[in-house]
């Protein structure tokens, strides 16, 4: 799976938890605590991405604060 | 063990005799009141400098011995203290509680600890020894306490962070919840997610604690559905208390589990929570995260706000980090609604003195060096008066008044 298709399918949840949210504004560099989701947004947000792609990222991998491109690449390595 | 009933005979909470409004840590603070919602608490408990994980325990089980006739209280032949502010790293809290509860010598004594957990861990510790009828009409007392070591590095972990203690009599008389026997579901494993690393401060990552809370909550269940038969859900349960670090995480606890056990649709799950989970969320409410204490405050909560008319069962999830999880069961009646309402919790929490978030900023410092070993300390009790002044029908409660020679000294107030 390639980065674009995890980063979009990020992209759609957190709009979908975070309506508020300008997918654009959804890049590699910032995290998702930068971009307005608080702790529940985010965990609802990575399960539900692992929900969509079908990736089991081990919980104990996903750090605090992580930019949205180290998810990109922690759900990549598990795919 | 056989299959004879056991489970908590009674339950009291001491949820301090201080608190502060959340609206006003937050306001002090600066935090983004946006984020109130996911609390959903209006106010939590706050110690004040001579209280400490022994006075927090004795303050909350003195109200159930009081109850019991002398041969009753003979019959405590178990008392367990469930913690993760141990104030020694051989000298068990459950050593002074003993004392000062005036217990009986014939008893054993054991603190336990797995960070949220524990309480539920020496619970069915407590149950087995009763059920194995090796002592028969033994009873154990099981006191979840523990203090806050949060300040304003802890973020919204401050405003959600309580201190006090849950105390649970344990016996074969279960009139506030009998254990359903044989129905758990269990699920642990190695994380780093929160700690106290130190008795001077606590670590946390938020993302992870919450992802390991979600997980374990869907496969302690997916355990406890494999090992019990005909379990549905919707209607096995009637009401649900969880382990309640702030309600937001219990909220997104709860969707998990019905988004992936149910079929039902987002305004079903949004009027479940309501129904089944919301009668658990008014003292964590009221108090804040108890640590292990958390899910009995939310079982508490539960059987004083539902009141069960008649037998309903109640589906509990306890969660610690680290971390080790369980979900189980149990039944409650309307005996389990006179047995809480007795202790007048609602009561007691609402004739707390409230601080000004000035005079919690006062109490901060003192509180992070509860757990701090100090050869010798003394502890000015009646610096605090005027705060206590402020608490409506005080009970007399122990207070820390000094350590001398790395002993602790209590005194009754």
């Amino acid at each position: 799976m390639d980065d674009v298709a995890i980063l979009e399918s990020i992209r759609r949840q957190t709009v979908a938890v975070v309506p508020e949210i300008d997918p654009a504004e959804i890049t590699p560099d910032r995290s998702l605590a930068d971009l307005g989701c608080n702790s529940v947004d985010r965990a609802d947000i990575v399960t539900a991405v692992m929900e969509e792609l079908a990736i089991e990222v081990p919980l104990s991998e996903f750090r605090q604060g992580a930019p949205v491109g180290e998810l990109v690449e922690l759900l990549r390595t598990h795919a | 063990m056989t299959d004879r009933l056991t489970g908590i005979e009674s339950l009291n909470v001491y949820g301090g005799v201080a608190c502060v409004p959340v609206a006003e840590l937050f306001a002090g603070r600066g935090l983004d009141t946006g984020r109130f919602g996911n609390l959903m608490m209006a106010r939590r408990a706050v110690a004040l400098p001579f209280e400490d994980p022994v006075t927090n325990a004795v303050n909350a089980a003195a109200p159930l011995l009081e109850r019991l006739g002398e041969e009753e209280r003979d019959s405590v032949e178990f008392l367990i203290t469930a913690t993760e502010s141990g104030v020694d790293y051989s000298k068990s809290v459950a050593s002074y509680v003993h004392e000062h509860l005036g217990l009986g010598r014939h008893c054993r004594l054991l603190e336990v600890k797995q960070a949220c957990y524990s309480a539920t861990a020496a619970l069915r510790l407590a149950a087995s020894y009763v059920a194995s009828d090796v002592s028969p009409g033994a009873r154990a007392l099981v006191i979840a306490t523990d203090v806050a070591l949060a300040d304003e590095r802890a973020e919204y972990a401050e405003p959600a962070t309580g201190s006090g203690a849950v105390a649970m009599l344990v016996g074969d008389d279960p009139r506030v919840l009998a254990l359903d026997p044989g129905a758990f579901g269990l699920y642990s494993f190695e994380t780093l997610d929160t700690a106290r690393p130190s008795p001077a401060y606590d670590i946390a990552d938020v993302d992870r604690s919450l992802l390991a809370y979600l997980e374990c909550l869907r496969e302690s269940f997916a355990d406890y559905r494999a090992r019990v038969e005909d379990v549905d859900l919707m209607t096995t349960f009637d009401l649900l208390a969880l382990h309640t670090p702030f309600a937001g995480m219990v909220k997104a606890g709860h969707r998990k589990l019905l988004r992936e056990f149910t079929a039902a649709t987002p305004a079903e799950i949004e009027a479940d929570f309501e129904r089944r989970v919301g009668p658990s969320l008014t003292y964590p409410g009221e108090v804040g995260n108890l640590f292990s204490g958390s899910l009995y405050l939310a079982l508490a909560a539960a059987l004083d706000t539902a009141r069960p008319a008649a037998p309903l069962r109640v589906g509990l999830f306890s969660y610690g980090s680290g971390c080790s999880s369980e979900f189980f069961s149990g039944v409650a009646d309307q005996r389990s609604a006179e047995e809480v309402a007795a202790m007048d919790i609602a009561g007691r929490l609402s004739a707390r003195a409230e601080l000004t978030f000035a005079e919690y900023l006062e109490v901060l410092p003192e509180n992070m060096r509860c757990l701090v070993p100090e050869r010798d300390r003394k502890v000015d009790v009646a610096a605090y008066e005027h705060l206590l002044d402020r608490c409506a029908d005080r009970r007399p409660m122990l207070a820390l008044r000094a350590v001398e020679d790395h002993h602790r000294r209590y005194e009754w107030i």
